[in-house]
């Protein structure tokens, strides 16, 4: 490699590292402030949850304890710092680290998310694929109600679809659970298809309609007439372009489902940092609901920087030159 | 032109197939010890032993130490665990548990309890001084008490008589106090146990019930083995037949009901009325339904009478004989539950009810906004006085309004739309409920308030309730300052004559009605539905499960 070359990567990690701390100290305080805000006393967390009635003398022991005693402004700079310095302190709740909670609450999610968009891509590509290359009058009439398919799939709400697969496939034929039971990968069949189904109807439509073009642009023309097979043109020349603006967006995709992952987290019982979310928000457990909003945040961050990786990968174009520096 | 390709197109759908039969592989083997999800309700049989799978919608104790804080959900699982030291039956009447027999003093301020011989499950004995160390856990400022605390709060000490009795000196004399200590707030907890800190204590408190904590995962389960050694309230040892008790936290209502008709788990809590109504109607469900009312007050909506416009005895009737809330109670509760007309729960033997003080009556209403002033109407229908709307805002808790009453509420502010209120309803998440309310941000409200006995009526009508705790909270939500009210339930809580008590809580709910400070609605809702189960009973103080005679069949 270079010296511009160095430079060039090593700009590029320094960028990405300041973006990821911009990233965190804008969550911190936009959640903190949010969640402040919104009314409801953090003390009423340490003492029972909301509506406590407990004496006077506990109120102040249990402020002091979690320094709810000092003005909002000085709870901020401690809560900030506590994040920057990677300790996100105790719950006020739970009365445990919240790093701990953290560190058990994220596999779940995580193994959630990446199976939803594992299956997504995977069914997006096979729609995109079926719709495109089907010929004949039934084939087309088959791609047109693809089509209507991923329209009416990207729209679905998590937890309408999630109680319908619930009534049909558990209460009905029995053959998933409804709710989660700890090591049993059938459990996360319901919850994943609730993910992945309205998520591959929006891949699937950018999927295809990219494919579409590409079959119809002069490389693949080419291709074709050098007497490429169809399948080889898909395979070789015209998916690897279709999947371009999918792959860009599954960063955002994964966020989406990290969001979904609430709805569904709850919908199936199912533990996870999305239902971690909502039990601290109800009682305004400030440290987990930052915690956690700034963990998903930097995962984001770090989907990022893989998505811009995969995308190097699969476009020859952005190699060319000083890729890298364009790509940060 | 050639034939489609299907090489690709074979190859991906191949690809999905395989991830979902690979995900699935194991659902045939589920890993939970639920029994087979296709086995007939109907040919039930018991059986000893197995884990009975329980399914809570309430919130996930964030310490599992009712001491500690004190909400119901932490009584449900208490339940099961701890024990308290007197019980009561169907009929409000009060029974021996850990304490076998009670003395007090003529001037009602000792009262000697003796007790029980029991063992903890932690080997630690239950004696006097465990029952000084509960009381004293309970008064510490550290644990963070609020329920237990202020059950406790004519209580100033224990002293220790020898190991078998322990008596309790009193601030002032309490007509409540078996009642309190009925309660799984106040329940006896292995001093040893205490002693390990409240983190430690949090996770797996230590008593002397049917069952003990092993172990938990956030946001999943608790999991409850069978205590071998177990003595029942009338000293026979005699355990439990499960084997242990798997308790789930499963948020979602209809998912806890699916989960149930598909065998995943046996007892549900929180079902949805409709749910409730059709396993009633439908006897091929196999489902058992428990109505268990809670006790205390009733679900009522309490008006503001310490600003206006509720200030007025003839608005707040006006309202009051305006919202015609019985349709729709008997629609949205599909019949599960029947009209209130009493400030106490239908389980409290001394509720008083008068459902004459609450006949529809629109033409009165429309008469008594007129008399009050309120003659004007603005371009909405609102009626108006000296420039002011006749607006009611009522912040509606989503986390303790089910659908159905939110639902009752919407009824409501059309039907008393109808004589020119306007009624603000302000869905918001508990935290935010509270502090409207601190703020008195609020005209009307429906707050749920659980407690044993007809006590609950001093802590919601007296005067002393409209100062706040420290944190805010006060509990007398209409605001009702009344000095005569006040003496009655001054003298309820102290009188040592229960006929006396009696008397006096009666004439108390009979101002509390007259006044018009409150709508009474229903029974604070507590149904449970059984599939796959038999013998699950509810204990009479707070409405509880108890599993001590349960068993699953097949």
């Amino acid at each position: 490699m270079s010296g511009s070359g160095v430079r060039a990567a090593a700009g590029w990690v320094l960028r990405t590292l300041g973006r990821a701390l911009t990233v965190v100290v804008v969550t911190a305080t936009v959640v903190f402030l949010a969640l402040r805000l919104a009314g409801g006393d953090p003390v009423e967390a340490v003492l029972g949850g909301p509506g406590s009635q407990a004496g006077p003398e506990a109120v102040a022991a249990a402020r002091a304890q979690y320094g709810l005693d000092l003005p909002l402004w000085q709870q901020y700079l401690v809560q900030l710092r506590n994040v920057l310095t990677l300790d996100l302190g105790d719950s006020y709740a739970r009365r445990v680290p919240v790093s701990d909670l953290l560190t058990a609450q994220l596999p779940a999610t995580a193994v959630l998310a990446l199976t939803s968009l594992a299956l997504a891509w995977v069914i997006a590509l096979a729609v995109a694929v079926l719709a495109t290359t089907a010929r004949g009058r039934l084939g087309r009439a088959a791609a047109r109600v693809l089509r209507g398919g991923e329209l009416v799939a990207s729209v679905l709400p998590h937890f309408w679809l999630g109680a319908v697969l619930i009534v049909v496939f558990a209460s009905t034929l029995h053959w998933f659970p409804a709710t989660s039971t700890p090591g049993s990968p059938a459990s996360l069949v319901l919850p994943t298809v609730t993910l992945a189904v309205p998520l591959a109807g929006f891949l699937g439509q950018l999927v295809r309609d990219s494919l579409e073009e590409a079959e119809s642009a002069p490389f693949a023309t080419t291709a074709r007439a050098r007497g490429a097979s169809p399948t080889r043109v898909l395979g070789r020349h015209t998916l690897r372009h279709a999947v371009l603006p999918a792959v860009s967006l599954s960063g955002w995709a994964f966020g989406s489902l990290l969001s979904g992952a609430v709805v569904v987290e709850v919908l199936f019982g199912r533990p996870g940092l999305g239902r971690l979310l909502v039990d601290a928000t109800l009682v305004r457990d400030v440290p987990v609901v930052v915690g956690a909003v700034v963990v998903v945040a930097l995962a984001y961050v770090v989907l990022t920087v893989v998505v811009e990786a995969l995308e190097l990968a699969l476009d020859p174009r952005r190699r060319a030159g000083d890729a890298l520096v364009a790509a940060a | 032109m050639r034939r489609p390709a299907l090489l690709p197109l074979t190859a991906t759908l191949a690809s999905a197939a395989l991830l979902l039969a690979a995900c699935s592989g194991t659902a045939g083997d589920d890993a939970s010890g639920a029994p087979d999800a296709s086995g007939d309700a109907g040919a039930a049989t018991p059986s000893a032993g197995g884990t009975l799978v329980y399914a809570s919608g309430d919130a996930e104790p964030t310490c599992l130490d009712p001491h500690v804080g004190g909400n119901y959900p932490q009584a449900l699982l208490a339940s099961q665990f701890l024990e308290p030291l007197v019980g009561r039956d169907a009929d409000g009447t009060i029974t021996p548990w850990l304490a076998t027999e009670w003395t007090t003093s003529d001037d009602g301020l000792t009262w000697d309890f003796t007790l029980a011989e029991r063992t903890f499950t932690d080997g630690t004995a239950f004696d006097a001084e465990a029952v000084k160390a509960n009381v004293e856990h309970l008064k510490d400022p550290a644990t963070g008490s609020s329920t237990g605390y202020l059950a406790l709060a004519k209580v100033d000490s224990v002293e220790v008589v020898d190991a078998q009795h322990a008596r309790f000196h009193l601030s002032e004399p309490d007509a409540a106090l078996l009642e309190s200590l009925s309660q799984p707030w106040t329940a006896m907890e292995s001093p040893t146990g205490i002693a390990r800190g409240t983190d430690a204590n949090c996770l797996a408190p230590v008593g002397t019930g049917p069952f003990v904590v092993t172990g938990s995962t956030p946001q999943q389960q608790v999991d409850l083995v069978r205590n071998d050694d177990y003595v029942r309230p009338d000293g026979t040892a005699e355990p439990a037949l499960l084997d242990g008790i798997t308790w789930r936290f499963l948020p979602d209502a209809a998912t806890r009901y699916a989960a149930l008709i598909s065998g995943e788990v046996q007892v549900i809590d929180n079902p949805q009325p409709d749910t409730i109504a059709a396993a009633d109607a439908d006897s091929s469900l196999g489902v058992e339904h428990i109505d268990a009312p809670r006790p205390g007050s009733v679900n009522r909506i309490e008006l503001n009478s310490g600003q206006a416009p509720f200030d007025d005895l003839a608005v707040r009737e006006a309202f009051i004989r305006a919202a015609d809330p019985e349709p729709g109670i008997e629609t949205l509760f599909a019949g599960v539950t029947e009209r209130s007309f009493s400030p106490l729960a239908s389980v409290e033997p001394l509720a008083y009810s008068d459902p004459d003080l609450f006949t529809t009556d629109v033409e009165a209403a429309n008469a008594l906004l007129d008399q009050a002033g309120w003659t004007t109407r603005d371009a909405d229908g609102v009626r108006t006085k000296d420039g002011n709307r006749l607006t009611v805002r009522m912040p509606v808790s989503t986390n303790q309004s089910v659908a159905a009453e939110q639902s009752l509420f919407e009824q409501i502010q059309a039907n008393v739309a109808g004589v020119g209120f306007e009624l603000v309803l302000e869905p918001m998440d508990l935290g935010a409920w509270y502090t409207a309310l601190g703020n008195k941000e609020y005209e009307a409200v429906s707050a749920p308030y659980t407690k044993v006995g007809p006590d609950v009526l001093r802590i919601l009508y007296h005067s002393d309730g409209t100062v706040p705790a420290p944190s805010g909270y006060f509990a007398n939500h209409a605001f009702v300052r009344d000095a005569e009210l006040d003496a009655w339930l001054d003298e309820a809580a102290s009188t040592q004559d229960d006929d006396r008590r009696a008397e006096l809580v009666q004439q108390a709910q009979q101002r509390v009605l007259e006044g018009f400070y409150i709508l009474p609605l229903y029974d604070q809702q507590n149904h449970f539905l059984v599939r796959g189960a038999t013998g699950v009973d509810v204990l009479h103080t707070v409405s509880t499960p108890t599993f001590v005679d349960a068993s699953l069949t097949s």
